[in-house]
């Protein structure tokens, strides 16, 4: 692993005021150091924190307490909108604006980060020629598939070329075969572009396939309580990986952990 | 292959169904000789209501002294509807910006919506008179309201992903505003200019019926003191035309324009 693109450094969220009797602490403590190309998997229990945690990575929300850093920079408990551009958001629900065709849908990315010029322009159709949807570049969300639009939230998140991708349950609502492909295309969309991405999944067979780290936290508030290397070589992960010993080894193991986990 | 099939759907889409046309006309063939048949079976008597022919024939013949007035009065709902459009949004636009400001406006804006501005024209008299022009104020008052409300409906219901994918991307105020409030609001907007369309006629007739002298309104009552039954009836259905000319008009840009919906 070269060098560390971004750290957390024992973040915390909560939300509320004990004053209202509303007060609740979502994610507790946590640290995470992220290295360049990294894939990073996030699992947890429904309703633990995970999207919260995401949400702060990404600059949506600010952390309560502690800081990360970004390419050894201290930037404090929220990112900065200048940084925004170092981060590629892929939301829980594809959340793509419905007013804008799947090119549009990526431009305004471009627009809103002031990055102009042809080789912007050129690369709204390579993002969506990766995710295999060139030809429905003027087409609106509504006419396209759950998968299909999924796809286009992640050619969204690369076109502006961020280090960092973050992904909020890519897959959740799929089905289960269009997950399974779109798992072996999140693989190759990470070999072909060499991001750090980090992500979060509840399905153990998608983190075991795609990561080469795994945390799994607690429920609420969420901590880390295990992290796992996934020491299966690239090479190894493909359609046949169910048949590798270690794989299997690994997800009897953290199945394990997750049935445990309270 | 995937592309053809794209297309194909769009063009299927955008093909215009000639049963849309047809069948409103076919029922309004249907309404004037029902009407023509039946107000000649019963022997109806004209001040109840003139045969369609016979409407349609003292119209043309009275047109030279129509046509100032249809003028006019076309002339009082175009100006003060092209106000109240933007008046309306930017209202809008300004209370939405402050939510204690949408909990205080949003009941005074139904209530605007609600009183008949009828009512108000007769305290209005006094100055209404001084110039027949100033009829597009109650145009405005009355159409202004409408718009504002659905508007702002539209402003204000605005799913939290959308802004959080605007935060992510660092997006100015502004620009969220521009990019995702208002493109989601937009159906809404258009519904609220429909609604215009008919409160502009309602209103620039109901000031002619106050302060007469000029306009279609006028000219209704004109006619019925000479028992001109024929003529009133045919100022009513120009009335009408002008309403449902503005709301075809503005329901053809929104078809232009509002593409994403289903
Ligand atoms: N803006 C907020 N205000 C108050 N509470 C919140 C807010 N956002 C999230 N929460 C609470 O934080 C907890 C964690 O929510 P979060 O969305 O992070 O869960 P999650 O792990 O992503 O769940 P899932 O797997 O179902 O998506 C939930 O109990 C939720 O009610
Ligand atoms: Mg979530």
């Amino acid at each position: 692993m070269a060098n560390k693109v971004f750290s957390v450094k024992e973040i915390s969220k909560s939300f509320g005021s004990e004053k209202n009797g509303n007060y609740m602490e979502v994610i507790k403590n946590i640290s995470m150091d992220i290295y360049e190309k990294e894939f990073i998997v996030i699992l947890g229990n429904s309703g633990c924190g995970k999207s919260t945690y995401l949400k702060i990575l990404g600059g949506i929300e600010s952390a309560t307490t502690g800081s990360m850093e970004l390419n050894g920079e201290n930037i404090g408990a929220c990112i900065p909108p200048e940084k925004l551009k170092k981060f590629g958001f892929v939301f829980q629900n594809n959340n793509l604006l419905p007013w804008r065709t799947a090119e549009g849908n990526l431009r305004i990315m471009l627009k809103i980060m002031k990055l102009k010029g042809e080789q912007w322009e050129k690369r709204i159709d390579e993002m969506l020629e990766i995710v295999g949807l060139l030809d429905y570049k003027k087409v609106y969300p509504h006419e396209l598939s759950g998968g299909m639009k999924q796809r286009v939230g992640i050619a969204r998140a690369l076109v502006h070329d961020p280090d960092i991708l973050i992904l909020d349950q890519p897959l959740g609502a799929l089905d289960a075969i269009t997950r399974k492909m779109l798992s072996y295309e999140l693989l190759n969309i990470w070999k072909k572009t060499q991001k750090t991405i980090v992500m979060v999944t509840n399905n153990v067979d998608e983190a075991i396939l795609l990561a080469n780290r795994i945390f799994v936290l607690s429920n609420k508030p969420a901590v880390i309580t295990h992290e796992i290397e996934v020491d299966i070589p690239v090479e190894e992960r493909n359609t046949m990986i169910g048949q590798n010993a270690r794989y299997n080894e690994l997800r009897e193991q953290i199945n394990n952990i997750i049935r445990a986990t309270r | 292959m995937a592309k053809n099939e794209a297309i194909t759907q769009r063009k299927k889409k955008e093909k215009k169904d000639p049963v849309n046309i047809i069948a409103p006309l076919v029922v309004l063939a249907i309404i004037y000789v029902g009407l023509e048949i039946g107000l000649r079976v019963f022997d109806v008597p004209a001040y109840v209501m003139p045969t369609p022919t016979n409407i349609l024939i003292g119209t043309i013949k009275s047109f030279d002294i129509i046509l100032p007035d249809l003028l006019f009065t076309i002339k009082i709902i175009c100006i003060g509807f092209c106000i109240a459009i933007p008046a309306g949004i930017v209202l809008a636009a300004l209370f939405s910006q402050f939510d204690i400001i949408v909990k205080a406006m949003q009941p005074v804006v139904i209530w605007l919506v609600i009183t008949p501005m009828i009512t108000l024209i007769p305290l209005m008299t006094l100055w209404l008179g001084t110039d027949p022009n100033l009829r597009v104020i109650v145009v405005i008052i009355q159409a202004t309201p409408i718009i504002c409300l659905n508007t702002l409906n539209g402003f204000i219901h605005v799913e939290q992903e959308k802004l959080e994918f605007a935060k992510s991307i660092g997006a100015s105020k502004f620009e969220t505003f521009i990019h995702i409030t208002f493109m989601n609001a937009l159906p809404q907007v258009f519904t609220g200019i429909k609604l215009g369309c008919i409160f502009s006629t309602i209103g620039a007739v109901s000031a002619d019926f106050v302060s007469r002298g000029m306009g279609l309104g006028d000219r209704i009552i004109k006619f019925l003191k000479y028992s001109n039954f024929e003529q009133s009836y045919g100022c009513i259905v120009l009335i009408a035309l002008i309403g449902i000319s503005l709301y075809t008009i503005v329901s053809a840009i929104e078809k232009r324009i509002v593409l994403w919906k289903k």
